[in-house]
């Protein structure tokens, strides 16, 4: 009430200025009526006695002094009490200019981080998807746990059974980023052909997640009759000049005439599951073809979208599509079961995990800062106890001081937050130009109005919690220290515990933080360490595909690849050349076949296996060790199914006997296909570096061709300096032979290990910026308990005390601080650390050696701290320290 | 005794109106010569002193300004102490007494 009043009178000062005024000059002209009324009545003139009483008011100057000497003290009056408190507590900063700079760097260390990952936080997990309505959109997956492949993509017919007998989804839509598609201007445009990352989409794809082009149309259901095609902005802009007049034009697609629909905007994301194989930046999209789905059950590449009516829960759509599952396994005799899930959890699931590590890392850090300060504040409150005592004594009220100190909170966190939101967008610029290609969402965070606002409430919060530390010592303080004047004007070990109590918290919460990051680290260390099954240095990778009007017919493809092989070989500096239809860690979608033991007759139900197409020389290339039997030569049969497995699939099969001869069914697409094994091989990790995923056929490329296949070089020399030689060697085979892709394996390999990597290096900077200032922490409430103890020191110093026996007091004093927290920190890591748990490979969350070392360099570092304390207090001279009270 | 008035010490001039001004209202003059008589012409309140503390005494809510009629038929500005006012008088008259017995006491001690 006391506030409003004052922002009231505030405001009539300031925008009731003229009536103010008017008012005063009224009063003033009465003032000098009633002094002349008695100049009249001593005798003088009416006019004499006017002049007379202007003139005792100091003339007319003086009247223009008095009324500004008013206003000037209404305003003042106005703004003081408004700003008594800051104008003391920014002079009370100011004083201690150091201690104040230190606080707020800390805090804005503290809040700046905080705020970096909150944008990004906000961007990649809590920014709802770019799509209309995007809460009632799902991902429905074929559940293949039973296969050994948990997120398996549908069948046209699967689609089909949905798309018809469910009765909660608006709409089913379907995409399949298949491979490449080629591109040419046509006849005399002058444009050189190239390969686009494409997909298939369903006509009503884009309608459904309710993104508009911008320009031309999307697809209608009649594109899938002929051949259309929407470009992405990318394409629209590189290839044609961002000329409109392309949309409705007839562009070669895989050499057919194909008519240009529309152009999607440059912010069009597609944000699907990782595991969907959907690269956000696809190039270009084209219809299914009309028949899409009647193809066979066992054909699985469909990742489908849905959009649920509205007012349909998630749970209501998995139950009506848990139905159409029961109907299907009904009809086909045997379990088809479904997953379904919200879009948006799915699109951010291998996110999730990582950035909230980074956020709870963060959120640590900025409490250790907190707590830092607090602590700080503490000591400065000790420190000023006379003064406070003082003006106790003067009669200032214990609420007006404990409003300054909360004024002083407010302002030091005020301008740690503005400090810290600068920091923060530095810090976020960083993080986006450092971000792995697989956290791209994060070039969509921004240090926005929200985060700042967000960043400003935890600041306030924060204010408000630092101002009860020093209020401790308020309420502590007492006027009747003075009255003894030179009374025990230090702090009692009440304060002292106050600050003993924050450090062990801040030595807790580092030790968290070193934990964790040490965790991770570790994981790192591993995941570094994990052999592929192949070596990645060295080798040079090119994709390639060939053009289907000009290479149909299998011999002419298998002498093209024939050809360039050869041609690829005979680049000097090259050892191997090899081909395979899927490098490791490429965003093309798996291919996989079931596999059944010879003579099983069941079609359902048979687990799969990861299924490559390989050139003779692939396993030589990639120095994949071969176990048992022979890989493949130039003269394999195109027509008589042998494959080379790994040890996986030759253990299951037949554990304990050699597979070499052995055959077995592979593929349910293909019930009849018996393979006989050739080879054996190591294991290659090629899906994930950590994840036991399934076991591999290889079948041999004159068996089975597939477009693009990727080549790949092993040479003597750099392989970025092969480039040019690749290049040349494959327009020798055909100098319209589109290549992309060019770049080393070993960079594939990285992609695999990018996020790990990027995690794992922010949380290290967290726990050593924790361990800073947590050694500054520990450091602060030595140097304060040695200050407040000089005299003592003094004293048994001058009683003979030695003075290692000193030392070893403060040293033990801190290390016993640290050894509790550290002890709580280590119980705190143990129970967090389990959240941790899909974050970790090949290190158990409480990997007892992780732990001793994030303690044992807490403890070190409090030791340091420690030490600078300690010989301060063993410098004491004894005289000084009885003559310092 | 007459003395020769002096200007009034620092700070201790809002203490002064408000007590002048809780036995009765008073305009801006009559203040002036009410401290001048109490203090038994020690303290004198200049208008370019005494205005500037009457009205930021009033933004405060401790007095309240109104228009009325002097006994000699002048218009003027009347000001009466407010309930916080008289608060703030006991509690400036507490602080000042503790003031007063300090330096006092260091005075004393000389």
């Amino acid at each position: 009430m006391r506030l409003f009043a004052r922002l009231a009178s505030l405001w009539r000062t300031l925008f009731r200025k003229d009536a103010l005024d008017r008012e005063l000059d009224e009063e003033l002209r009465a003032v000098v009526a009633t002094l002349a009324d008695r100049h009249v009545a001593a005798g003088l003139t009416p006019e004499a006695a006017e002049r007379a009483a202007i003139a005792s008011l100091g003339g007319a100057t003086g009247l223009q002094r008095t009324k500004s000497a008013v206003r000037d003290a209404r305003l003042g009056g106005a703004l003081d009490a408004l700003f008594l408190d800051v104008r003391q507590a920014w002079r009370s900063l100011g004083h201690a200019r150091r201690l104040t700079g230190v606080i707020v760097v800390t805090l804005a260390l503290g809040i700046g981080a905080t705020a970096a990952i909150f944008s990004v936080v906000r961007a990649m997990l809590i920014e709802p998807l770019p799509y209309r309505d995007p809460e009632q959109l799902a991902f429905v997956w074929l559940d293949g746990a039973a296969r050994g492949y948990g997120h398996a993509p549908m069948s046209g017919p699967d689609f089909h059974d949905l798309r018809t007998a469910s009765r909660t989804i608006a709409a089913f839509g379907a995409i399949w980023a298949t491979g490449t598609i080629a591109l040419d201007g046509g006849r005399g445009s002058g444009l050189a052909p190239e390969q686009l990352r494409s997909a298939f989409v369903t006509t009503n794809f884009f309608d459904l997640l309710g993104v508009r082009p911008e320009l031309g149309r999307t697809f209608q259901p009649d594109d899938a009759t002929r051949p259309t095609i929407l470009l992405g902005w990318e394409l629209f802009q590189r290839r044609y000049g961002g000329d409109a007049g392309i949309v409705g034009r007839t562009v070669l697609v895989n050499d057919q005439p194909t008519t240009v629909v529309g152009v999607m905007p440059p912010t069009f994301r597609l944000l699907m599951p990782p595991d969907a194989s959907v690269p956000d930046r696809l190039q270009a999209w084209q219809p299914f073809w009309p028949e899409m789905e009647q193809g066979p059950r066992g054909n699985l590449f469909l990742r489908v979208v849905a959009r649920m009516r509205p007012g349909v829960t998630i749970d209501q759509a998995r139950a009506d599509i848990g139905g159409v599952s029961a109907a299907i396994a009904q009809a086909i005799g045997a379990p088809r079961p479904f997953t379904t899930l919200g879009l948006h959890d799915e699109a951010v699931r291998d996110l999730r995990g990582p950035i909230l590590v980074l956020f709870a890392g963060v959120g640590v850090l900025l409490t250790i800062a907190c707590v830092n300060v607090a602590g700080l504040l503490v000591a400065r409150a000790a420190s000023r106890r006379r003064e406070t005592s003082l003006r106790l004594a003067l009669g200032a009220g214990r609420p007006r001081l404990l409003r300054q100190a909360l004024v002083e909170g407010l302002l030091l966190t005020g301008a740690g937050a503005a400090l810290g939101t600068a920091l923060g967008w530095a810090g976020l610029r960083a993080l986006v130009a450092f971000a792995p290609a697989s956290l791209d969402r994060i070039r969509g965070a921004e240090l926005d109005a929200t985060v700042i606002a967000c960043t400003a409430g935890v600041s306030i919060a924060w204010g408000l919690l630092l101002t009860l530390a020093p209020a401790s010592e308020l309420l502590a303080a007492d006027a009747s220290v003075l009255a003894g004047a030179r009374g025990r004007l230090h702090a009692g070990p009440a304060r002292y515990r106050t600050r003993a109590v924050l450090v062990a918290v801040q030595v807790a919460l580092s030790v968290v933080l070193l934990v964790g990051a040490g965790l991770l680290l570790r994981t790192f260390v591993a995941v570094q360490q994990v052999d592929p099954g192949f070596s990645a240095n060295g080798r040079l990778t090119v994709k390639i595909a060939l053009p289907e009007s000009r290479y149909s017919e299998r011999p002419a493809i298998l002498a093209a690849d024939r050809e360039l092989r050869r041609r690829l070989a005979a680049i000097p500096g090259v050892r191997a050349v090899g081909a395979i239809s899927h490098l490791p860690y490429d965003d093309l979608p798996n291919w996989a076949l079931t596999y059944a033991p010879d003579g099983t007759t069941t079609r359902e139900g048979h687990p799969s296996a990861d299924t490559r197409a390989v050139a003779p020389g692939f396993f030589e290339t990639f120095g994949v060790q071969l176990l048992d039997g022979r890989t493949f030569t130039e003269d394999e049969s195109p027509t008589t199914p042998i494959v080379v497995v790994d040890d996986l699939l030759a253990r299951r099969l037949w554990p304990g006997q050699s597979a070499i001869g052995k055959t077995f069914l592979a593929g349910q697409a293909f019930p009849d296909k018996r393979v006989t094994v050739v080879g054996v091989v190591r294991h290659l990790r090629q899906r994930s570096l950590v994840a036991e995923l399934m076991p591999q056929i290889f079948l041999p490329y004159q068996f089975w061709q597939r477009s693009p296949m990727a080549y790949v070089v092993r040479a003597d020399r750099d392989p970025g300096a092969l480039a040019q030689d690749v290049r040349a060697a494959i327009a020798g085979v055909d100098p319209h032979l589109p290549l992309y892709d060019l770049r080393p394996l070993a960079a594939f390999v990285e992609t695999a290990r990018a996020t790990r990597r990027f995690t794992m290096q922010l949380a290290a900077g967290f726990a050593a910026a924790a361990l800073a200032l947590t050694g500054l922490g520990v450091y602060g409430v030595l140097a304060y308990a040695v200050a407040v103890r000089q005299r003592d020191i003094g004293v048994r110093r001058a009683l003979g005390a030695d003075t290692r026996r000193v030392i070893a007091e403060v040293v033990r004093e801190g290390l016993a601080l640290t050894v509790a927290g550290g002890a709580i920190g280590l119980a705190a890591a143990a129970l967090g650390a389990e959240r941790l748990g899909s974050q970790l490979y090949a290190v158990a969350p409480r990997d007892p050696l992780t732990y001793a070392i994030g303690f044992g360099l807490v403890l070190l570092c409090a030791v340091v701290a420690c030490v600078v304390p300690a010989m301060r207090a063993a410098a004491v001279s004894p005289m000084d320290a009885l003559r310092s009270e | 005794m007459a003395r020769t008035p002096t200007g009034i010490m620092k700070g201790t001039l809002p203490l002064l109106v408000l007590k002048t001004l809780a036995l009765e209202p008073r305009h801006g003059v009559g203040i002036a010569d009410r401290i001048l008589q109490t203090t038994g012409g020690t303290f004198q309140a200049s208008p370019g002193s005494l205005f500037p503390v009457l009205h930021r005494l009033e933004q405060e809510g401790f007095v309240e300004g109104e228009w009325s009629t002097t006994p000699e038929g002048r218009r003027a500005k009347y000001y009466r102490l407010t309930p916080a006012g008289q608060r703030q008088l006991a509690a400036e008259k507490k602080q000042w007494a503790k003031v007063a017995l300090a330096i006092g006491q260091v005075l004393e001690s000389e």
